[in-house]
């Protein structure tokens, strides 16, 4: 499993790197990237699915 | 706590004012949670004249993402300004160009240096009422901690903390007891800001400081440099949006605190709650209960005709408890681990100031529980809530 965020709904609402620095960082704008960009670890995965659960727009999506 | 302050609409239709004013009357205001599920259920999109009230998630989430249809701009809100406000009052594509300036000074690895002062500003405020058993929360803390944090962040003193609330009041609150009296009030109130800012913006220009205001002076867009006009438009907007929401958020946190004992004693036993506690709160209560926009075209909203020219009140406080295990008081988890709030509003206008706000939000939580852990609304008060931004305007507290 991968994770992506979409850049057209991401805004900078700053969730994921909060809930989630194992897998995502932030710009110098504030707005998120993916950090672990290839296939998640387990515990990567679960930081990802919290990150998935609190994001505001639903740009966080989780793919094979 | 998006970028709009308030829940007042532009223009003086007494009609549209008396349905808005029935619906966030203050004994609502207190608790709109109850209101919010039966407009859900009753209205999600109601009809008022010139405009619709908006109240299910998704169709908010719509509003949010479509500024080309619902535009921010001007005539959504009247908040006595000469010209738009930037960026909340400008649209897309400029928006573009002034959030692309403007998040990376707000962005939370810009704001997190700002911690250690929050957290000595907390103090000194407790520090004047910690040892005297009671305390009215609103005029001893929860209003001066965000300007207070503001004249820093601008490189202001201290000592201009009056004039501050003076200007931010005229505008977000001001008096008079019709639309007419309260937009005086408000042009009136514009143009000190404009002065106010005025010099200081001189003062810098001659002699810079490492402060906010100076780097306004030299930042560009797209390689020209802010006028001195959009530099006042900017500073307007912080005054008006980024105090009274702040304030407001942390009045409906401890009141809540204060009246759920147990909660709070979760809080003071796990410190490391407090940032879900933080966005849980800002959930429940959505301080800032919805944002204005204008439709810019005709079209529908869950199969509701909006007309070109309709205001349009997304109702985030709705969006918010819009859900089976959202809409309660039981519902209410100071440690929930799903939670999409849009309280800093959502789309391309999202809280420029929320990176700011929270920290706020979670020193002030965190600082004050640790020396203060139990409290509760001083017998015999009668709490009292603003429509509009939900503010407290007295929040008396007894402690041992």
């Amino acid at each position: 499993m991968k994770v992506r965020i979409d850049p057209e709904l991401c805004t900078g609402h700053g969730r994921c790197y909060a809930l989630a620095p194992s897998v995502f960082a932030d710009d110098e704008a504030g707005a998120g990237y993916v950090t672990a960009t290839g296939d998640l670890t387990d515990d990567e995965l679960e930081a990802a699915e919290l990150a998935v659960r609190n994001c505001p727009e639903r740009a966080i999506e989780l793919f094979d | 706590m998006e970028e709009a302050p308030e829940l007042e609409p532009a223009t003086g239709n007494d009609e549209l004012m008396q349905s808005m004013m029935a619906m966030m009357d203050p004994e609502t205001a207190k608790a709109p949670q109850s209101m919010y599920a039966d407009l859900r259920r009753e209205t999600p999109v109601m009809e008022l004249p010139g405009a619709v009230a908006v109240c299910t998630r998704d169709e908010v989430v719509e509003i949010l993402r479509n500024p080309d249809v619902f535009s921010s701009g001007m005539a959504a809100t009247n908040l006595g300004n000469v010209r738009p406000l930037i960026p909340l009052q400008i649209d897309p594509p400029k928006h573009i160009q002034y959030r692309r300036i403007l998040d990376p000074l707000f962005a939370p690895r810009q704001v997190a240096p700002m911690e250690e002062k929050v957290i000595g500003l907390v103090h000194s405020l407790i520090d004047r009422f910690a040892d005297d058993g009671q305390v009215d929360l609103a005029k001893a803390f929860t209003i001066p901690l965000p300007s207070e944090v503001f004249l820093v962040l601008l490189g202001l003193p201290l000592s201009d903390l009056d004039t501050f609330l003076v200007m931010k009041d005229g505008i977000v609150r001001p008096e008079g007891a019709t639309m007419a009296e309260h937009n005086e009030v408000r042009r009136r109130t514009a143009a000190s800001i404009y002065e106010y800012f005025e010099t200081v913006l001189d003062e810098r220009e001659r002699e810079p400081q490492d402060d906010l205001l100076s780097r306004f002076l030299v930042t560009e867009v797209e390689g020209k440099r802010l006028t001195r006009n959009e530099i006042l438009d900017i500073c307007f907007l912080f005054l008006i949006a980024g105090l009274d929401t702040v304030s407001a958020s942390l009045e409906c946190m401890f009141a809540y605190l204060a009246q759920h004992p147990d909660a709070r004693r979760r809080l003071v036993e796990h410190p490391e709650l407090v940032p879900s506690a933080v966005e849980e709160m800002l959930r429940w209560e959505t301080p800032v209960p919805g944002v204005i926009r204008v439709a810019l075209s005709d079209t529908e909203l869950a199969g509701c005709p909006v007309h070109k020219g309709d205001q349009v009140f997304a109702m985030l406080g709705s969006a918010n408890t819009d859900g089976p295990g959202a809409d309660s008081i039981e519902d209410v988890d100071l440690a929930r681990e799903e939670n999409r709030h849009l309280a800093f509003g959502g789309g391309v206008h999202r809280c420029l100031g929320s990176h700011l706000a929270r920290l706020e939000l979670r020193v002030a939580l965190r600082e004050f529980h640790a020396r203060l852990p139990d409290y509760e609304i001083a017998p015999g008060a009668k709490l009292e809530v603003t429509p509009g931004i939900r503010s407290y305007p007295s929040l008396p507290l007894v402690f041992p």
